[in-house]
Order: structure tokens, then sequence, then C-alpha cells
């Protein structure tokens, strides 16, 4: 009983208050899932679960391995990793955006898609030069998503069409879509995907000699970098933002403050849409450089869950990210280094999004531990 | 076997600060109608619930049938044959009738000898019976959703009575119906009674209790003053000892100097969603330096009226002049700049964001003006400073100041805050609906004190409010509504507390 006692206390005294809970809730869930996983590597893979996570991180040009091919090092394989986490960066942020004004963007594959097409088709096969086509990438990207999320957002706010089935319905009449004119009009015969895009509207400098070796080097993660930072500004220091929580918060006080409910619900749709299609171009035009016909990217749902996993605040989505993205990208290294399975991988990604998920149970269980161990003080 | 089938004996109930009921004696025979009348918060809700087992009683005795029971559980109660139909009625809408009626009922048959199993047909069939047995008019297999308010309240009905219920407790049964639906249920009560039932009705509308009740218990701020002989009291005596008590507090105030007018609402008609009038062409004005108090019984259209002059619902026809702009179409935002503040009647809901800090909740009306914001950017040392300010000036307690999430604070003082943002926004024209319901005798004070002290200022106020208490203390002007329109307007002092009463029930009409 005594002991019990301690455990409980020592967890309630590592948790924290509430504030440190958002910190402190996401690191046990993640904590948990590992060890979770190392079990899962344990029993299925017979590995030793250690080096199946070190090999996670070599993959990810985070730890070195021990020999490398020609041209290539630890920083050849971390330029791929940053070039890989950009897209999910930025999706999540869009995820994340919707969410505060108690949006579901569930559309971000689709809008990443959009994204990425259009600016593929007007800028990525024209021969205009670099420093004219990037930029342009970039903003038929912000444009292209605006319009698809803010238009899923005028539906709800015109015709109270819920944004969960209409940006499902437009992911779908996307992929269809410009898979039809990929197929048609665009395709290369012999990947059965989109033609390339020229290296003048590639987002990431490919294979660029750097000393002696050849480095992707991505673009794009400042950009995504940046977007942190003008999104936590935007929610946090201006009235767009205290508006957009608002309406997330409480629709009806948001209305009876005066604050247009629908402008805010459009806008934060729109903003998510924008985000989501920095994330198209990053994915289409910079870590690949085509489309594959009729797949939706999963970068779009599982951003849901690294926004889930952050808490939707700008800054922990940089730590979220980049934990998916370790184990994503990590884990084709780790399946050849330690045999175990790659999906293994997505088991662990799919445990630390469930376990995260269970925040709010943590809370309340917290909460319980803290309330039962108050009263049995007072009693005594 | 004892007269009486339910006798309560000197029930006290209290709550955190208040004391719901203080040494109830009632006694009910076996057969009639017996009705419990009075005010909103009177404590006749407390009382029943305690006979169907939701609360325990502090002190006092419940006898059924002679015996002293223990009701612990509403389930205990349904085993004494006590049955209740809440005002919110607890009904599965997906769900059939029938399969509402026996939700909750522990099935006997077991299939295959083991699995527990539902005979839906047998069922329907006895709903039927009883049914139409009482009058009731219900088909069995219907769904909840497919069915309006008044079918509703007659599945209650029929739940209880195929529980065998015996002893029916009706909490404010009409305040959902229309006057034809109210005659049917007054039928079906008639009914029940003359199949042996005993029945108890809370209510504070008098024509029902004279129509029906045999006899009548009057409940006032959780005492009980009298109980009487439906048959030979006026519904006047009733509505005097209703309402007619002494003040237990009067705000001292100055005689109101009377400025220009201010608000002046002509013709207004405001409908709800399903299109149907709730406020019926109501006209007033109100000047400055003057409260104009608006009394009513809960749901007659005064919380519709508010919403309408603050611009949160549409003003079906009529024309709302604010001095002398006509802001009927104006929004919400472009009403508060104009000079309306507005304390709602559902704090939670629409008064605060619940999930915000105090700060930004002190700076919800005023967040995108200079200096909490400039150019769309927000200045939040202004918005602290001006939130510190606010929450000392007005004594607004918290956890942790301006920081605190205003859904870990006080009631009361959520409302604090509220007051505190809409007074400090010096409007001409301020409404405060409700804005004592739920607090303690020395944040009333307080409050009437603030809202005297802004008409001094030579502000109008609007002021709505279901306690007599608080009009009659506080009003210049009394307009009393009733079924959305406006019977009677008049300065405060040409009116008696009862004679509000009785316009407010809609016994006494104007000539007009």
């Amino acid at each position: 009983m005594q002991s019990k006692h301690t455990w409980t206390k020592t967890i309630l005294k590592v948790m924290g208050d509430e504030k440190r809970q958002a910190v402190t809730i996401p690191l046990a869930a993640i904590l948990l899932s590992l060890i979770f996983g190392a079990v899962v590597i344990g029993v299925l893979g017979g590995v030793n679960p250690l080096e199946a996570y070190i090999n996670l991180l070599k993959g990810c040009g985070l730890l070195p391995k021990e020999s490398y091919a020609g041209y290539k090092s630890i920083l050849t394989d971390f330029a791929s990793f940053l070039n890989a986490w950009t897209p999910m960066l930025l999706a999540a942020l869009a995820v994340a955006v919707a969410m505060k004004a108690g949006l579901f963007n569930i559309g971000v594959s689709g809008q990443m898609l959009v994204g990425g097409f259009i600016a593929s088709i007007t800028v990525g096969y024209s021969s205009l030069p670099a420093p004219v086509a990037m930029p342009l990438v970039v903003a038929v990207g912000f444009l292209m998503g605006a319009l698809t999320g803010g238009f899923i957002g005028w539906l709800k706010y015109r015709f109270n069409i819920n944004e969960v089935v209409s940006s499902i319905m437009i992911n779908y009449i996307a992929q269809y879509v410009i898979a039809f004119f990929i197929n048609t009009f665009f395709v290369n015969p012999v990947t059965r995907q989109s033609q390339a895009v020229g290296k003048n509207a590639r987002l990431t400098f490919m294979d660029t000699l750097v000393g002696n070796l050849k480095i992707d080097i991505p673009l794009g993660i400042i950009l995504a970098i940046a977007c942190v930072f003008i999104l936590r500004f935007l929610l946090d220091r201006t009235c767009f933002g205290f508006e957009v929580k608002a309406v997330g918060a409480s629709r009806s006080a948001a209305r009876y403050a005066g604050i247009d409910v629908g402008k805010n619900m459009v806008m934060s749709m729109a903003i998510s849409g924008a985000l989501a299609g920095l994330a198209g171009v990053t994915y289409y035009l910079g870590y690949y450089g085509s489309i594959q016909p009729r797949v939706l990217p999963s970068t779009g749902f599982d951003s849901i869950a690294v926004a889930l996993l952050a808490n939707n605040n700008p800054v922990g989505i940089i730590f979220s990210s980049f934990l998916i993205t370790v184990l994503s990208k990590g884990s084709t290294y780790m399946s050849s280094a330690s045999g175990v399975e790659s999906e293994i991988a997505a088991v662990i990604t799919g445990i630390i999004l469930l376990f995260s998920a269970c925040g709010v149970y943590m809370r309340y269980l917290i909460k319980k531990m803290k309330d039962r161990i108050s009263e049995e003080g007072r009693n005594a | 076997m004892s007269e009486y089938i339910v006798e309560m004996n000197h029930i006290t109930k209290r709550f955190p600060g208040i004391t719901a009921n203080d040494d109830v004696t009632i006694k009910i025979r076996k057969g009639e109608i017996f009705a419990l009348l009075g005010e909103n918060g009177a404590g006749k809700s407390t009382l029943m619930s305690m006979l169907f087992g939701m609360y325990e009683p502090d002190e006092g005795e419940i006898l059924i049938r002679g015996k002293k029971e223990h009701i612990s559980s509403p389930s205990y109660a349904a085993s004494l044959n006590i049955g209740m139909v809440h005002q919110h009625f607890k009904l599965v809408s997906n769900y059939t009738v029938t399969e509402n009626i026996i939700l909750g009922i522990p099935s006997k048959t077991r299939r295959f000898g083991f699995l527990p199993s539902v005979d839906l047909k047998a069922a329907n069939q006895r709903v039927e019976e009883i049914s139409r047995k009482y009058g009731l008019e219900v088909n069995p297999t219907s769904r909840i959703e497919e069915l309006n308010v008044s079918v509703q309240q007659r599945v209650e009905i029929l739940k209880m009575l195929y529980r065998e219920a015996e002893i029916l407790i009706f909490d404010e049964p009409t305040a959902v119906l229309t006057p034809q639906e109210i005659e049917f249920l007054l039928e079906i009560i008639r009914g029940l009674r003359e199949s042996g039932k005993t029945i108890i009705l809370i209510t504070h509308k008098l024509e029902e209790i004279k129509k029906v009740a045999d006899r009548c218990a009057i409940l006032c701020r959780g005492k009980l003053i009298d109980v009487l002989d439906v048959a030979s009291t006026s519904t006047k005596t009733m509505a005097n000892l209703m309402v007619g008590r002494e003040v237990s507090f009067v705000t001292e105030k100055q005689p109101p100097k009377f400025g220009d007018v201010i608000l002046k609402v002509d013709h207004l008609t405001v409908k709800n969603q399903d299109n149907f009038p709730v406020v019926k062409d109501v006209s007033f004005s109100i000047r400055g330096g003057e409260i104009f108090a608006i009394a009513g019984v809960s749901g007659n259209g005064q919380v519709e009226l508010a919403d309408a002059i603050a611009g949160l619902l549409k003003a079906a026809s009529g024309t709302i002049v604010l001095n002398g702009t006509d802001i009927t179409y104006y929004s919400i935002r472009k009403r508060t700049l104009e000079g309306i503040s507005y304390i709602p009647e559902d704090r939670q809901n629409y008064g605060l964001v619940m999930d915000f800090t105090l700060e930004d909740n002190l700076a919800l009306r005023n967040y995108f003006k200079e200096p909490f914001s400039k150019k769309g950017i927000l200045n939040r040392e202004a918005i602290s400073a001006y939130g510190t300010k606010l929450i000392e000036e007005y004594d607004v307690r918290s956890g942790q100041g301006n920081k605190t999430i205003v859904r870990s604070m006080s009631g009361g003082n959520q409302q604090k805050a509220i007051i505190a943002r809409e007074i400090e926004q010096e409007c001409p024209l301020a409404i405060f609906v409700q804005p004592t319901r739920g607090l303690d005798i020395g944040a009333i004070e307080n409050i009437h004190k603030q809202m005297i002290a802004e008409r001094d200022k030579g502000r109008a106020i609007l002021l709505i409010s279901l306690e007599l208490d608080e009009i009659m203390n506080c009003a210049d002007t009394i307009g009393v509504i009733y079924n959305g329109q406006i019977q009677k307007i008049a300065p405060a002092g040409e009116l008696t507390a009862s004679q509000v009463g009785e316009f407010m029930m809609g016994v006494k009409q104007d000539a007009k």
C-alpha cells in the first residue's frame, strides 16, 4: 500500500501541473509507445529493440552509419530527412490552424495534391529561370490550397455542409480528376507517373556537389520553419488569431462578442488549405519531382495525428512532426540493417498516435490520482 | 393504513450557499391532484426530487403509505410505484416509443435458457393497451424523433404507467405545450385521478391549478407558506401568496433624473427557429437615467426580446432605434459600437469563452480597438493591464488572476467578470438579463448598486429578470411581458408586487 502511494506521488511529481502536462503527457505517450514498440520488435522480429531504434536514427542521418557509398555521408542522409520532414511539418500546421477554429480539415491530402499538380503543370513544366520559377511554385501552391480549403469553409458557412464530408469528397474529386489529366496529358510512359518537373522549378537542389558529397538540399524546410513562427504569431498576437480561437472555443460566445463566425471559418480553412498547398509543392516539387496518379499522399492523414500529438501548438508540431518523420524515414534503413520489417515502424507510429490520442484520458487519470491522494491526506 | 399516501415531514435540504427547502411538511391523500405552486427557485422541484430519490433530505422523514422510507435512488422510488415526468424529457430520440418505455427494465425472459431477450411484440401490445385505457393516443412503434413535444410528454407518462406507478409527479408539464395541448394534458391528468392514481403537479401557472387540482401547497424561498383547498380559494389570493411577500432587502437609490429617449422599440416582432412568433408587436422606450425592467414568467419572450435588441436574433418586423439611429438591421458588432452592452442570460455559452483566460474574456468586446490592438496586431501588455485593472475594480476573484482559465472560476466571479466588461464599455444602453441568477445575497446587492450607479450616470438600463424582488427593488419603470406581449407599462411606484404578479400570469389584463 505504502509503496503504491510512493509510485502515484512520483508520477504526479513528474507530470506536474496542468500547464506542464501539455508537454509531459505527449512525452509520456511517446515513451510508453517506444517501450511498447520495443516489445513488439523484440517478440515479432526477434531483434534487439535498442539496435533497431538506433538504426532508425542512423537512417535519418541523426547518427553515423558504419559505412557510406560514394558521395554520401551522414549529411546526405540528414538532408534527405529534412526533405521528407518539410511536407509533414507544413501539413500538420494546416491541420492545426483549422482545429483552432474548431474545424477538422481531413482534406489536407487533397489540397496538397491540388497545389502540387497545378504548380507542376503551370510552373514545373515551364522554362522560366529558377529565381522566378521557385517563388512562383510556392505562390501557386499557396493560392490553390487556399482556394480549395476556403471553398470547403465556404460550403460550411453558406450551406452548413460538414467540413469532414466535403473535404473527403474533394479528396476523391482531386484524386481522380488529377489522375485523369496526368494519364492523358502528362504521363511518363516509363515510370507511369507524371513527367518530372524541371530543375528550375524544383524546391530541392538535387544531387548538388558540396565538397565530395552529392546532397539534395531542401529549400522548403526554411519555408516550413518560417511558417511555424508566422502561424504562431498569427494565432497568439493578432486580432485574427483571437477571433479564430474564440470561434473554435465557443461559436455562440464568439457571435455574442460580435465576431463574424462565418468569415473566420472560411478564413481559417483558407489558411489551412494554403499551408496544405505549401506541403503539396514541397512534396511533389521538392521531395519528389513527379506525381503518382490515383494516390493521395499519406502525409496528409498522418499530419492529423502529428497535430494532435502536439496539441495543435505550432512549435510543438516541429517536434512531433520530427519524431514521426524519423520513424517513417528511418524505417527503410532499420529494416535492411536489423532485419526488422519496415512496417514495424508504421506500427510504432500507430501506437504513438494511439497513446497521444489518449492524452485527455491521461489528464483525467492524473487528476483522479491527485484527488485520491488529497482526499486520503484529509482523512488521515 | 394512513389517510395519506405520501407524507413529507419537516424536510430540510441545503445546497452550498442556499437552503432549498426549509422545514417543509406536506401530506398528500391517495387519489387527489396535489399542486405545488411557487416561483422559480422556490424549492418545488427540489422537494419532489427528494420524493423521487434524486436527492436525500438533510433533515426530516418521508412516509409512503404510512411506512417510513429511505428513498436513495430513482429506481427505489420506482419500486415504491413513484414516477416522475421531468421538465426535460429523458427519451432516446432514435428509439421507438416502446423501446424507450422498456429501456432499463431488466429482461425476465431468456432465449435458449440463458440469453436475455426482449419480447417487443408483447411490450408493444401492453403499451397499446395502456395508451388506450388512459386515452393517451400514442402509437407504440413510432420513433421519438417523429413525435412532437406533446406526444413525447405522453410517452413519458406511458413510461410511468408501464412501470405501474401509483404516485405520478409532473414537473412543469405545461411549460412546453400550446393551449390546446394543455387542455388535452389536463384531461389526461383528470382521467388518471379517476382511475385511482395520485398526482403531484409542480407548476407556477394558476389557471391550471384552478382547473384540475384539489389542493395546492404554496412554496416561497424554500418555505411552505400555506396549503389551500383550491375550490374555495381565488386565483388572486393564490397569486398574492405566491409573490406578495415582504421584500428581503431594499437597495437605496435616489429618485431618477430622466434624460432623452435612448432606446425606442417600435412594434417589434421576433420569431424563433420554428418561425413561431415569440415576441409579438412589442413597443416601449427607455430614457437616459432610467431602469426599465421587464417582469415576466420564464419563457414568455423576454430573452428573445433582449437578443433581438442586441442583434443575436433577427427582428421579423418592427424597428429598434438607438439614439436616433435605426439599428434594426445592424450586425452585432455594429450595435456594440453604436453603444449597446449586453449581459446575457446564458453566461457560459454566450457571455464567456470558457476556455479563454480571464484577461482575454475581459477584452472580448474591445480587443479590436486601440490600445488593445493596432492594425490587427494585439498588444498583449495593454490587454493584461486592462484585465488587472478590471479585476481589481470589480473584485473578480480567481486562482491565477489574469491568466486563469474562466472555466475554473466560480459562477459568481464569472458573472462579475461579464458585468465588469460590459459596464466598462460605457455604452448609452446596457441590457441586463437575469444578472443575479444563482448568486448570493452579497453579490446581488453589489450588482444592483452597480446597475443603479450606471443609471445615475445617465445611461439607459434594460433589466430583464424573473425575480420580482429584483424588479420591485431596482426599476423606475416596469413593463410586464406575458406570452410575448407587453401587458402593462407603468412607473414603478404605481404598481404593487402582487399587481405585477397578476399581469405576469396573464390573470389580469389591462383595458386597452
